[in-house]
Parts: C-alpha cells; structure tokens; sequence
C-alpha cells in the first residue's frame, strides 16, 4: 500500500516514510542498524535487509534516519556519496519491481510528473535536475519541445534513481547529534580502511587540461561521475604513463568503486591500446570545460604556460572573482572613491 | 579620456539616471557591482530600494554599473556562500567577436537574426519559457534575461546543458539521417513537426527546397519529383530522391550546421556561473554611452539609433584618430580624419568621446 510501513521500508527517503519515524525512540539497535546500513555502502551491497515483524520494519526505517543523521553529523563526503549511491541502487532495484501505482508515488515524491503526448514527457527543469549526467541523457540527444523532453519508462526510473541520490547527499541540518550518534560515528571513522578523501598518487605531468583537472577535482570531492568520464580518464592517465595502483588509487575515490571491477577496465584499457578521445568526442561526451582549441587532450601538453593561463582565465567565475571590490561594503549611499 | 571631458560625461550619465526608471526586477534581493574605468572595480553592493539605486547612480555616477543574475538573502555579505542563494535568472550572453573598435557594429544584424533564433526557436520554443526579456548589451551584443520561476533553482551544470544544447555542442549529423538498416535500404529522418534540433532540420530543408531546390539536386527542379520527395519527409522517410544517401547527407550538412546560435558567449560564463554580473538593463555602457536598452520587437530595433541617449543638444568635437563612417540615427556619421572638428549630437558626441576617439571642444 502506498504509503504504509511496507512502502517506507522500501523508500525510506519520502515523506511518508517520515511518518512512521516520528515518536520512534533513538535505541541502541536502531544505532547498530544504521552503522550497518553505511557499512554496507561500502561494500557496495545493494541487496535489501529481510523485515519481517512490523518492529523490525520500524526500526528498518528509524535506521536509515539515524544514519543519515550521523552522516550529517560526520560531514565526511566520501561516506555520504557512497551511501547515496547504494541506497539509490537498492530503491532502484526496488522500483524496476515495483507496479506502476507505487513507481508513480516515489517519483512523484519528488516531483517528478510525466504525462502522455504522443509518448511520455517529463518537464525540462525537473528533467535538467536529475538527469544523469551520462552521454545518453544530453538534451542535445534528446527529443525536446515547449519545455517538455520524452523519456522512457526505463530511463523515468533511472532519473528517479538520480533524484533519490540527489536527495541523500543533501545532508540535513544537524545542530546537536545524539550522544549514541555521536560515538558509533566517531568508531566508523576509526574504522574505515583507509583515510580517503584525498589523492596520493604521484602525477608525472604537472598539469592536465581543464576537463580532466575537473574529473579530478571530481574525484578528490568523492563525486559519481558517468561511464564515459571514467573511461576517458582512464585512457589518459594511462597515455601520461600514470602506474595501473595509482590509477586505481584514483578510481577508489568515487562514490560506487569497486577495486576488481576497476583494476579489470583499467587493465583491458591497456591490453587494447585504448587511445585518447580526441576534444570533439569529449565535447559529445559533454566533458569538453574550456575552449582550448587544442583538437586532442593530450595537446594540452604542447601549450606554454602563457596559453594555458588564458585558457583557464576564460572559464567560468575565473575573472569577475578576481577583481571583486572591498568585502562587506554595503553601498547605498556610499561616498564615491 | 581627460578630466573635463570625463566631468561632462558624469554630468550626462547622472542626469540620465535621475530621469529614468531602470525597471531592475527584485533589486533587494540583487548584488550589484560598479566601475568607473571599467565593467566592475567594486562588488558586494546592495540597495534596499529602486530610488536608492537611483539615487546612488546619480549621486556616484559610475561608468559601468551590473547587478547579479543570482537573487540572495544578503546580497552584500561576503564570502559568497554567505549570501543565501534563492535562484537566478537563466542569462544569454550574444556578443560579437570583431576587429578594430568599430568592427562589431557592422555585424549587429547578423547577431540581431541569432538573437530571434535563439529567443523564438529555443528559449520559447524548445525550453517553454515565457518570461523572457531582451535588451541590448550597450556596446557590441545581446542579453536574454529568462526569469520564470520553474528556471530559478537550476544550478550550474543544468544551465551548462542548456547553452550546449543551444550551442549544438555533441550535436550528431549521422543520427539525424539515419540508415534503416532494412532492405531495401532507407533514409530515415525528422518529420518537421517533430521538435528541437530535429524538426527546425526537417523545416530548414523544405525551406531550402522550396528556394533553392537546385542546390541539392537539379532533379528536384522538377515539380512532381520534389512535391514526391517533401511527401516522404513529411513522413520522417528521406528516402524518395534517385540520389546516393551519402550525397542527400553532404548536401544536406550546410542546413544542418546553420541550426545551433553560434554568438552565444561560454567564455564569459554569463549562463552557468552564478556568482557572475551582468549590466543592467536600461543602464549605461560607459564604453559607448549607449544604453542597455530593454526591447520588445528585434526587428523595429536599431542600437545605433534607439539606443542613444535622448538629447537634441548639441556638441562640438575634435577627432584624435580616423573613424570608419556609420549609420547613426537615420544619418550617416562620418568617415571622419583625425584633426577634424564637428558638431555633432550630445549622444553621438559622447559616443566618440567614450570610444576614445575624439575630445570635447570647449564651447
């Protein structure tokens, strides 16, 4: 039923799943429930916890709750990207079983309203919101018109899916966590593998060109980036002659890594001789940051210094920045310099 | 610029703003910056008011003068994430790239019929926006202000797509016309009441075939094999033309590539840096001391007339350096040689004083 406990076991993320979590006391299970649900993040176990008992289905939803809270609390990038992505793979599963009545709802949750028109269309500022930024939803491949794009019903649950990550790595406001929060966090953080959330590994070149730098960047902020990026990046880390462990290393930081996953793409990237994408297929993969006029990537490396300034001063919020004026001057009436 | 000419120019520009209602849009929620030698030298300003904007344009008088495309909370708070973002206008900048001072205004006409495209074929047609206003940038473009609401809260990369998509960047030919894979084979296509990119290519080459039929293909000159032709692409099948399918697509391309509005300016990042300032409309440019003028018909607007300061006074000048002639207020001004001397109007007048191409002559 929409909107009863089995619906908010299911997504816990919607409003009516908020319900059932109001007057429910923060217990030490329901703590020890949300450490697990983040430890299975990182392992990348997307499959559902069996709730059987309607005590167990209200702590299956207090617990994700709790763990967003300590989230929120931790404030640690890498482990609410990780979260986010699992928990929108296991809702995502759930809605590809879903009947439509219940599709309806979830999507609907976040205002996400298709309608018939000779196919289904979807609203272009929703569609703009969570689309997901793979070559296959750019507009410019899509069919467009009075403000409405058409989609798919597959490719509906997969903007669905990108709007419930969206949503969760939104961290709600948390002033004062819980005491219980507070330590199972602090343990988790003791836990964790390895110290992530930065880049260690040695880079022989100095600089890349703006779009890989953004991939990056990407990379260091623990942001999912699409397949193509990753593929791209992975063919020129590889050209610059990085080591496979460093690109690994790399690779480790987005939010769905899966190490033996990752060591066979990188390794069959190598095995084939991948080349390089040139700029034209980095622009169509939607990349391209910077008009570097430089016809492929790895050009980059050919520009002197004063060239690759220009190109960086050009991009986006790089000038204006730059020549702000005094900080805080409030100016109505303010005497002229 | 010297002094008493900059003096008399303030005087200008003040009493253009003490008379005008610039009509800015919510200015309490906007950040402004201000310049006096160029576009921005202070930021982080903010007015409570329209009149204490007002007052402070013709108090101060700055050169350039910009607001946000961002609404905040706290407009004038620093650092920018202390502000409150609450939305922005969705911003096209269309500007000409030209040589020489005077290169751009000979191109104002081809970026007025990009201007009409990208308004009428894109921001209303494809995106289905309603609130979208126009007004000229004061020196050598266009902006496009687009304030509907469901607009507001894209963030960065969303405004991306958008000018991508405008741009036609990842924009595949071969998808267009597309090989059925079928035998007989068939070349299948866009119907021209299909929308975006698709239908304005299906619509540009019925145009072509009704202008110039020949230059895809002499056959077609004959009546009953086009109308035979324009059947099956309304139908979304290119296919009825006794011509290589490779051939329809090299002679196609030119309609094709004349699709996207190439003037829209990335660089700046107008569109998708939020933190950016753009002129405000209706202001003054203090390069040209034409106005940012707001307009509603593209095709009744002329910037080198409609755009001048209003003024029937009269100044007399003393060219610095050689001027190429041009079409100002109906007449033509100019050529003019460096040493010569002229009457001319105030608005021309400054005009030439601000490009740094003459000097005021005491009266």
């Amino acid at each position: 039923m929409i909107g009863g406990l089995d619906f908010a076991v299911r997504y816990p993320f919607t409003a009516e799943a908020k319900k059932f979590m109001e007057g429910v006391e923060l217990t030490d299970r329901i703590v020890e429930l949300a450490v697990a649900r983040i430890k299975k993040a990182l392992d990348g176990d997307d499959r559902p916890r069996v709730v059987l008992h309607d005590s167990d289905k209200e702590e299956e939803v207090a617990s994700f709750a709790a763990a967003r809270m300590m989230l929120a609390h931790l404030r640690n990038p890498f482990l609410t990207n990780r979260f986010a992505v699992n928990e929108s793979k296991l809702a995502r599963s759930r809605i590809d079983k879903a009947d439509a009545e219940e599709r309806e709802a979830v999507a609907r949750s976040f205002g996400i309203v298709t309608r018939e028109e000779g196919g289904m269309v979807l609203d272009l500022p929703t569609y703009l919101k969570y689309s997901p930024r793979s070559v296959d939803y750019l507009l410019i491949n899509k069919r467009l018109a009075r403000g409405m794009v058409w989609i798919k019903e597959s490719e509906k649950n997969r903007i669905v899916e990108e709007a419930v990550k969206k949503h969760i790595e939104k961290l709600p406001f948390v002033r004062d966590a819980p005491e219980s929060i507070v330590r199972a966090g602090e343990k988790l953080i003791a836990e964790l593998p390895k110290a992530p959330g930065r880049i260690s590994a040695p880079l022989n070149v100095k600089d890349h060109p703006p779009c890989v730098e953004k991939l990056l960047e990407s990379a260091q902020k623990h942001e999912n980036i699409p397949h193509q990026a990753r593929y791209y990046l992975a063919t020129y880390l590889l050209t610059i002659k990085m080591p496979d462990e460093d690109i690994v290393q790399i690779f480790s930081n987005f939010p769905d890594y899966a190490e033996k996953i990752t060591r066979y793409q990188v390794g069959q990237i190598k095995k084939k001789a991948y080349s390089v994408p040139a700029c034209a297929t980095v622009l169509g993969y939607g990349l391209c940051c910077a008009v570097c006029r430089i016809g492929s990537p790895l050009n980059w490396h050919t520009l002197d210094d004063g060239r690759k300034g220009a190109i960086r001063s050009s991009m986006a919020g790089s000038d204006e920045r730059k020549v702000a004026g005094k900080p805080g001057q409030a100016a109505g009436g303010a005497e002229r310099k | 610029m010297n002094d008493s000419d900059r003096k008399l120019m303030t005087k200008i520009f003040s009493s253009y703003y003490l008379q005008s209602d610039l009509g800015v849009v919510a200015p309490e929620q906007r950040e402004f910056g201000v310049g006096f030698s160029r576009k921005i030298e202070s930021r982080h300003l903010s007015f409570t008011t329209a009149a204490e904007l007002r007052s402070y344009l013709a108090n101060n008088t700055p050169f350039f003068v910009s607001h946000s495309i961002s609404y905040y909370d706290f407009p004038a708070a620093t650092p920018m994430e202390k502000k409150g973002w609450k939305g922005a206008d969705l911003v096209f900048d269309l500007d000409i790239h030209a040589e020489g001072k005077y290169g751009a205004f000979a191109h104002l006409e081809r970026v007025r019929n990009d201007l009409v495209r990208l308004v009428d074929d894109f921001i209303k047609g494809d995106f289905g926006c309603r609130d979208v206003m126009v007004n000229f940038s004061g020196n050598r473009g266009y902006h496009v202000h687009v304030r509907d609401k469901e607009f507001r809260s894209l963030g960065s990369d969303e405004r991306h797509e958008l000018v991508d998509y405008v741009l036609g960047n990842g924009l595949d030919y071969l998808k267009i016309l597309e090989d059925s894979g079928t035998k007989p084979p068939k070349l299948l296509g866009p119907r021209p009441d299909e929308g975006g990119y698709r239908g304005r290519f299906a619509r540009g080459v019925l145009k072509l075939l009704d202008e110039k039929p020949a230059t895809l293909s002499r056959k077609l000159t004959d009546q009953k094999t086009k109308d035979y032709f324009i059947s099956g692409i309304k139908e979304g099948n290119w296919s009825r033309i006794s011509l290589k399918y490779a051939d329809v697509r090299t002679r196609l391309r030119p309609v094709f590539d004349s699709l996207p509005v190439t003037s829209v300016d990335t660089d700046a990042g107008v569109t998708h840096d939020l933190s950016k300032l753009i002129r405000v409309p209706n202001s003054i440019h203090g390069d040209t001391g034409m106005i940012a003028k707001v307009f509603e018909d593209p095709a009744k607007f002329d910037p080198l007339t409609d755009a001048l300061l209003p003024s029937g006074q009269e100044l007399k000048v003393s060219f610095i350096e050689d001027t190429p002639s041009l079409v100002m207020k109906g007449e033509t001004i100019g050529p003019f040689k460096k040493g010569d001397e002229k009457g001319l109007n105030l608005a021309i007048a400054a005009f030439f004083v601000l490009k740094g191409s003459a000097t005021l002559k005491a009266a």
